[in-house]
């Protein structure tokens, strides 16, 4: 059996599978948990923690995305660390370095014993194709947001198994969709777990969702490529280098309005201002905190922002 | 005739229109809405909003976002930002970019922190824009969280403001919570039975540069955007 490499953020997948072990990003049992953890800022770090220290994820070393992205993590790992677990912390460059990103890759490497499997690399890279092209059939209108968001979001870790994870992107049902509007969903993902099919019931289509288009964006096939691809991750440079990349996807995916989605207590809400200053669409910003199905405000927002794109001139 | 039916989280609002000019409006508590739905009426010229839009007989349900636009629009085509300060919420319409902010998330800025103020001075809140105009000064009333207001308020009480005083104080803290939502703009148009308020219009006058606009039947803009909404949709076949 591989061992279980627990990752709080985007960490090159390819690697992890080039060096013989399989990833598990923390973050996707956190919509689906039911706990309310005392100490906490983000829910979605807390909830992870919280799940390390009571036993409840099955990982036998943890890769915490400190540098870039997500800055609680930076804490919540050293619990988690100082509990027993082996643990790795890995940093983005904010000024897209290769050469730092690269060595960041090296030390990675080497936490990981060494990369065993090059033929990983093009195995994933072939999988990331199939998602883009997945993602092309929703922005064509030929497949369900929310079907096709639980497959992209899924590429940070490729569901631990990428052989099964292949049958997964295989079964996404091509349909018609019929909807009133075109939407972007920028920020962190919503830790709403129905959150895709919610929008749905209001005629709401997402064609663009920011973060899981990033885990296909990046990719490479040995150290040097990743250093390149991965140091333009979006989420861990520049805001005016992100607020340019989703300007394109807006206009190439024909985008009617925006949600941003911000999750309580994290840093990426205060950049709410910058998008609404930047961004010339209609832009409706939501909040969430606990991973709870769909509340009522956020039906209603949603709604409301359904009715102004269409009912409003 | 078309029939704007809002059933809001305090108060029931019906107006009835005919060749876009309202003919009937009616107010009632909430719980009462019925009445405002006469035996036997066809609901094909309804349509309805406010928390319980899909609770009532109706043709179609649109939230109180859109019946603000369509509403405080027919008061004035050339308003910019919409303030409805409901019972439970508070909402902020941009009219410039289709853009909306609510805060329901604490009631500070809310119709339910004034009625915590008038039930601790045990006086209908419907009395607080009168006791407003007596005062002269206002007390200092820092916080924005409707618990923590309460305890300052009583503290300024026993630091010798009087009732008046301290009303003025929290109506200025009531403005300052709605103004950190309001974007800067030209004209602002005030609604929701809550601006009925002279206290608080007066306040919101204080913290913005806005002209503000209160429209003669602030608590029936909604039900009158809906009509609106039942008559465009009448047209449209």
């Amino acid at each position: 059996m591989k061992e279980t490499v627990g990752i709080t953020a985007l960490v090159p997948p390819e690697l992890i599978y080039a060096c013989g072990k399989r990833p598990m990003d923390v973050n996707n049992l956190v919509p689906e948990s039911s706990l309310s953890p005392g100490s906490k800022l983000c829910a979605w770090t807390a909830i992870w923690r919280d799940m390390i220290l009571n036993g409840g994820l099955d990982i036998d070393s943890l890769v915490v995305v400190a540098g870039g992205d997500c800055h609680n993590a930076l804490v919540d790992g050293q619990k988690v660390e100082l509990n027993g677990m082996s643990t790795h912390y890995f940093f983005y460059p904010f000024d897209r370095d290769t050469d730092y990103l690269r060595s960041q890759l090296e030390k990675l490497t080497r936490f990981l014993g060494g990369i065993k499997d090059e033929k990983m690399f093009s195995l994933i890279s072939d999988l990331k194709s199939k998602g883009r092209a997945l993602d092309e059939l929703r922005v064509n209108d030929r497949a369900r947001a929310s079907d096709v968001f639980s497959a992209l979001i899924s590429f940070s870790d490729l569901c631990r198994n990428p052989d099964v994870f292949e049958k997964t992107l295989n079964n996404v049902p091509e349909t018609d969709v019929e909807y009133s509007s075109r939407i972007a969903l920028i920020g962190v993902p919503p830790i709403y777990p129905d959150f895709h099919e919610t929008a749905e019931s209001f005629g709401l289509h997402v064609v663009y969702d920011e973060l899981p288009y990033e885990f296909l964006r990046l990719g490479g096939s040995d150290l040097d490529s990743l250093a390149r691809s991965y140091s333009e991750y979006s989420f861990a440079g520049s805001i005016k280098n992100r607020v340019e990349l989703i300007k394109d996807e807006l206009q190439r995916r024909r985008v009617d309005g925006v949600i941003h989605y911000t999750q309580f207590a994290c840093h990426h809400t205060l950049e709410d201002e910058i998008f609404r200053e930047y961004l010339d669409y209609p832009i409706l910003t939501v909040q969430g905190d606990l991973p709870r199905p769909s509340s009522e405000q956020l039906k209603l927002r949603l709604e409301a922002f359904s009715e102004m794109l269409e009912v409003m001139p | 005739m078309n029939i704007g039916l809002d059933v809001g989280s305090t108060t029931a609002k019906v107006v009835h229109m005919e060749d876009s000019e309202v003919i009937f409006s009616k107010v009632v508590p909430s719980h009462r809405w019925i009445e405002l739905i006469n035996d036997g009426q066809d609901d094909r010229n309804i349509v309805s909003t406010g928390y319980f839009r899909k609770r009532v007989p109706r043709f179609a349900a649109i939230t109180e976002i859109t019946t603000a636009s369509l509403g405080a629009r027919y008061h004035d085509p050339d308003v910019q930002v919409i303030v409805d300060i409901g019972g439970q919420d508070t909402k902020v319409i941009d009219l410039r970019s289709n853009t909306f902010v609510i805060n329901d998330k604490c009631s500070a800025g809310t119709g339910a922190f004034l009625e915590l103020a008038a039930h601790y001075f045990d006086i209908p809140v419907g009395s607080l824009g009168e006791l407003h105009s007596r005062a002269t000064k206002g007390a200092q009333i820092n916080n924005t969280c409707g618990v923590f207001a309460i305890s300052e308020m009583i503290s300024q009480l026993v630091g010798g403001f009087s009732m008046e005083e301290v009303i003025y104080g929290l109506h200025q803290a009531f403005a300052m919570r709605i103004a950190q939502m309001v974007p800067p703009a030209n004209t602002v148009m005030l609604i929701g039975g809550t601006v009925q308020n002279t206290g608080i219009v007066d306040s919101v006058k204080n913290v913005l540069d806005s002209k503000i606009e209160v429209p003669g039947a602030p608590q029936l803009v909604n039900a009158l955007g809906a009509a609106l909404y039942m008559e465009r949709l009448d047209d449209s076949g």
